[in-house]
């Protein structure tokens, strides 16, 4: 009689040579035994072919991101000095506030600064894009940058409504309309000392992946439905 | 050189075995992302725990492992609160929302799933991952007599769920 536990760790080939050939002889001789052990095995079979296509399958770009989140320990003097000069002239350090207090869920509206050049206001409880950041979403299309404003994905929701994500050197986030504005869902900002050109190198923040996971609905825009949702005024 | 290089790029190698592994352990293929990622973050934060030399797998496994742990007794937390909510959220839920899972994968998922947690991650590792007896008995921290017997549970009861 071959017990449980002996049987799956001769199946599993955990046994040593002796005990695993009289294991082999028990069950050859055990039709039991031996239709227990082809189930088993066509078992372990079953998940592999289930489970394998996940590791065969591409890495997802959030997850690749992640991995290149810390600093790298090898000092590449070139990207330090352009990490450094990007610094210097880096636009709207307000943003970074902003988008700090939304990591944490609390808004305290008076941290919006009140300047008109403000990317951002703050009305009824809700956070509308403004001044530079409104034209861009209103105007730009993600191939043809201008200013400091870069277009990402432009896609619905699974309202219907259009959404655009959107990245400025520190910052990067995503607005969807609504109510013939575009009301910002989410506003990140890159960790401390990663400049512009760095991010770019990693692709879209991570937390804004997620969040464009979580929102969009279907395929993102190709370029000529990006153009035809902004000529009908992003209805 | 430094040693930090090969940790990554040794990290990102393991990324298909260790999205398989979160696959094996979550419920659907949202949350084996989320664990992937919370894992990958942990294991970079705590890189100097690391010791070169040593295998980088089975430590970035013990990583995502515990990691699910604590997720899964936040959500029992969570659901002894509000659990009816949560159900009802389920039934209406896509388990394969966003990825192209096969159907062989969504079934397996289902059935990994109804497995006690403690017999799910034995399966895991050793008839998905491939991972020993004795390997999986040190990362769980477990008598290797414990393992081979939630081995057995285990397996008994995926085979009844999914036949052959």
């Amino acid at each position: 009689m071959v017990s449980d536990d002996i049987f799956f760790a001769w199946l599993d080939g955990e046994l040593g040579s002796d005990e695993a050939a009289r294991v082999a002889a028990e069950v050859q001789a055990d039709p039991n035994l031996a239709a227990r052990a082809e189930q088993h095995r066509a078992l372990r079979r079953s998940l592999g072919e289930a489970f394998d296509g996940v590791a065969d399958a591409p890495i997802p770009d959030h997850l690749l991101a992640a991995t290149r989140r810390s600093e790298p320990e090898v000092v590449d003097l070139g990207a330090a000095r352009r990490s450094r000069e990007a610094r210097t002239w880096a636009p709207l350090p307000q943003w970074a506030a902003i988008a700090a207090t939304l990591a944490v869920g609390i808004f305290v509206g008076t941290m919006v600064p009140e300047r008109s050049e403000a990317p951002v206001t703050v009305e009824g409880g809700k956070i509308y894009a403004a001044a530079a950041l409104d034209s861009a979403l209103t105007a730009q299309l993600a191939s043809a940058p201008a200013g400091d404003v870069r277009i990402g994905m432009t896609f619905r929701d699974q309202s219907g409504a259009v959404c655009r994500s959107f990245s400025e050197t520190a910052t990067s986030g995503l607005a969807c309309r609504n109510g013939g504005r575009w009301q910002v869902r989410g506003l990140f900002a890159a960790p401390e000392g990663q400049s512009g050109s760095y991010r770019m190198a990693a692709g879209m923040d991570p937390n804004l992946a997620a969040l464009v996971d979580s929102t969009i609905a279907g395929e993102p825009f190709d370029a000529a439905q990006e153009k035809s949702a902004r000529d009908k005024g992003w209805r | 050189m430094s040693p930090y290089s090969s940790f990554d790029s040794e990290l990102v190698a393991l990324l298909p075995r260790l999205r398989r592994f979160a696959h094996a352990l979550s419920r659907n293929p949202a949350d084996a992302d989320d664990l992937t990622q919370a894992a990958i973050e942990r294991a970079l934060r705590s890189r100097d725990q690391w010791q070169p030399g040593s295998r980088l797998d089975s430590w970035a496994y013990r990583i995502m492992r515990n990691l699910w742990i604590d997720t899964v007794r936040a959500r029992v937390r969570k659901e002894k609160v509000e659990a009816p909510a949560e159900e009802a959220e389920r039934i209406g839920e896509d388990p394969t929302a966003g990825m192209d899972a096969s159907i062989d994968l969504s079934r397996m998922m289902a059935a990994m799933e109804r497995l006690p947690d403690e017999q799910r991650e034995v399966v895991a590792l050793i008839l998905i991952e491939g991972f020993g007896y004795r390997e999986t008995a040190e990362m769980l921290g477990l008598p290797i007599g414990t393992v081979s017997s939630r081995l057995v549970r285990g397996r008994t009861a995926l085979l009844e769920m999914v036949g052959t």
